[in-house]
């Protein structure tokens, strides 16, 4: 056989080859892959987990990377389901338009945002003013709100997170982070950080800063009560009620994203995590659980 | 590239005095590495391109290496090496009046600018050395410039023709969004890409509309204008469309024509450059598996009836383990209006990205 003939025929295998394997790949079974924020990415763990003990031939995937990653993923098609600590941004919407993904939104859980500090810290409350101005960096001694004379030293996420997104927005007035704040890859990161450091100011959910035994506030921390003005009442995000009531004035939902309306897995995975199961699987994990409006147009979303 | 090195002191002059204002704490850089490795083989021996004796070798096509420095929320800088290994000249005898030449890959600046992203008509204005406006959507949808340029981009390449396209240039771009369904482009330049200095008073105005009528629909047309000389100019259109209303599918549309003073026939008739392009990829399975495809029909001189050039590229892209490598493999066949028998080239592409 000469060697042109040789070439050919491997061109062609390689046609073929491009051909038939979509076939191929079509035949294996899909994994659901979710993916996005940090603040959820435990809670989103544990739901899929539960989740696929009930339905073993619905295998789920779930990676963290912050909101924005996840946000993106679903954008590009690289991720199912996109998990998000804030609302889509109108950049991220317009992105998602032009590239034909429509996203539809579940309210899965709501946070309560918990500002911590170190237990020594004297300080037991804070209005939205002043922890905006802390981390504008117009604020740079405890004594500046009512503290002690100490360094605040500030621990916050990296711009990808939604939490970044989310405090940025209600609470900073939209102006950027003091360049002294310490940009840490999670929440256990800045929790370790508050943990080490006594001057120090952090912000992570309310899930991963509440012990669950007690329902208090991990040992060596503290968790701020927030006023939302300065003659206001200040309260925790460990209480419930302002939470569902508005009074504490940090909190928001955490979503779960889909490209269109959710199908197959992503649709069961879906109605299981806003039903009752889930939603009890929410509760444990230390956020609030989702009622009224956000329930009804998750409903919507699912049909 | 003289101005390009006038340039640098004072970008890094204003982004030392930008960072000084923002506070003292070191703000987030990356580095990465991007580098297009293939192994080429001729399927044929007697076409226009396969008719010698090579019949195939390994050879790097691009290797890149990016700094970016997210200096805040707002501001970014970016500084980006490309290397390639088009001959080189490494030495003058002056004495003898001859040049000694290499093929060693070579580093050359790509990029030098300053972004600044803002709120208003979420904008971004880039200042520098930076990417032109001409065919970042259509590259960007077409994913695959380790495997082929996009037609405008790749033009000179195929046909030898020069159509005044560079993927960077010294200037300013500004690009926004009216409304979802508008978003626009607008920049100037030298119109001397980034490998030459600007020669003349003349800059190059460049502009897009991007109509997105319905999700996953684009509909993208671009202009851009330069005078040669006071009484001669050049200028490009373009039009793109793009097509993403299918899950995991990408459709393109790529037509542009070139339209220059300069561009004369021996006779003195002007002619004119076009092509079009069609390309689709569809993810089997994201982030593992895709196909991609793409025909391009090449239109060098509208005044002869038999220049016209034909290529198909089709290959697969895999991520075996991780997405910072990935195997394309992929065949080029050529097909030529002319008496020139047509080529088929295949090559076994090694992305990596670092």
């Amino acid at each position: 056989m000469n060697e042109r003939i040789i070439k050919w025929l491997v061109l062609a295998g390689f046609v073929l080859a491009i051909a038939f394997t979509p076939i191929l790949l079509s035949a294996q079974t899909k994994m659901l892959q979710v993916k996005g924020s940090d603040t959820m990415v435990n809670l989103a763990q544990i739901l899929a987990e539960e989740f696929m003990t009930a339905n073993p031939k619905m295998p789920i995937a779930v990676l963290g990377g912050g909101s924005g990653t996840g946000i993106t993923g679903l954008i590009n098609g690289t991720c199912d389901v996109a998990n998000s600590s804030r609302d889509w941004k109108a950049k991220e919407l317009d992105l998602a338009f032009e590239k034909g993904v429509k996203p539809r939104l579940f309210a899965v859980a709501i946070d309560g945002l918990s500002i911590i500090v170190n237990e020594k810290n004297p300080l037991a409350k804070l209005t939205m003013e002043q922890v905006g101005a802390i981390y504008r960096g117009e604020v740079k001694n405890w004594k500046g709100v009512g503290g002690k004379e100490m360094k605040i030293s500030l621990y916050g996420r990296q711009s990808n997170s939604g939490t970044y997104t989310f405090l940025m927005e209600h609470v900073m007035g939209n102006k950027p982070y003091s360049t002294d704040m310490k940009e840490m890859n999670g929440n256990a990161q800045i929790i370790e950080g508050v943990l080490a450091d006594e001057g120090a100011i952090g912000y992570v959910g309310v899930g991963y800063v509440v012990d669950k035994a007690t329902g208090k506030a991990l040992k060596g921390l503290k968790i701020l009560d927030i006023n939302k003005t300065a003659n206001g009442t200040a309260y925790s995000p460990l209480d419930k009620q302002a939470v569902d009531s508005g009074n504490y004035p940090i909190s928001r939902p955490l979503w779960m994203a889909t490209n269109g309306t959710p199908k197959a897995v992503a649709a069961a995975f879906l109605q299981y995590a806003i039903g009752p199961e889930g939603q009890k699987v929410v509760e444990r994990e230390g956020f609030y659980t989702v009622g009224g409006k956000l329930q009804e147009q998750n409903a919507k979303n699912l049909k | 590239m003289h101005l390009a090195k006038r340039f640098l002191p004072i970008l890094l002059v204003t982004l030392a005095a930008i960072t000084a204002a923002f506070g003292q704490t070191p703000p987030p850089q990356t580095f990465q590495a991007t580098i297009y490795f293939d192994y080429t083989a001729f399927v044929t021996s007697d076409g226009y391109l396969t008719s010698n004796a090579l019949t195939n070798k390994f050879h790097f096509r691009r290797a890149y290496f990016t700094y970016e420095n997210k200096i805040n929320d707002y501001l970014k800088f970016r500084f980006r090496y490309d290397a390639d290994n088009t001959a080189n000249i490494t030495s003058v005898d002056f004495a003898k009046q001859t040049t000694k030449k290499d093929d060693k890959l070579r580093p050359f600046v790509k990029h030098i600018y300053l972004e600044w992203s803002n709120d208003f008509l979420q904008s971004k204005v880039n200042v520098g050395m930076i990417e032109t406006l001409a065919f970042k959507l259509a590259e960007d949808r077409w994913g695959y410039r380790s495997v082929a340029k996009t037609l405008l981009d790749g033009y000179k390449d195929i046909t030898g023709v020069e159509v005044d396209a560079t993927s960077a240039d010294l200037g300013l771009t500004w690009k926004g969004t009216l409304f979802r369904q508008l978003r626009f482009g607008a920049g100037v330049h030298n119109g001397a890409h980034y490998s030459h200095a600007e020669t003349d008073k003349f800059k190059k105005f460049s502009g897009y509309l991007q109509l997105v009528p319905a999700a996953g629909l684009n509909i993208i047309g671009y202009l851009d204008y330069e005078k040669q000389t006071d009484d001669r100019k050049a200028m490009t259109t373009k039009v793109d469309v793009l097509f993403d209303m299918v899950k995991n599918l990408n459709v393109s549309f790529e037509w542009f024509s070139y339209d220059s003073d300069n561009m004369l026939n021996s006779n003195g008739t002007q002619y004119k450059p076009s092509g079009w392009s069609v390309f689709g990829t569809y993810k089997i399975k994201p982030d593992k598996l895709a196909v991609f495809a793409r025909y391009d029909r090449y239109e060098p001189n509208d005044t002869k009836a038999d220049d016209e050039i034909g290529l198909i590229i089709a290959g697969l892209d895999w991520t075996p383990m991780h997405g910072s490598w990935k195997i394309q493999p992929n065949v080029w066949i050529y097909d030529y209006n002319d008496a020139r028998k047509g080529d088929v080239i295949f090559n076994m592409t090694l992305f990596l990205n670092f």
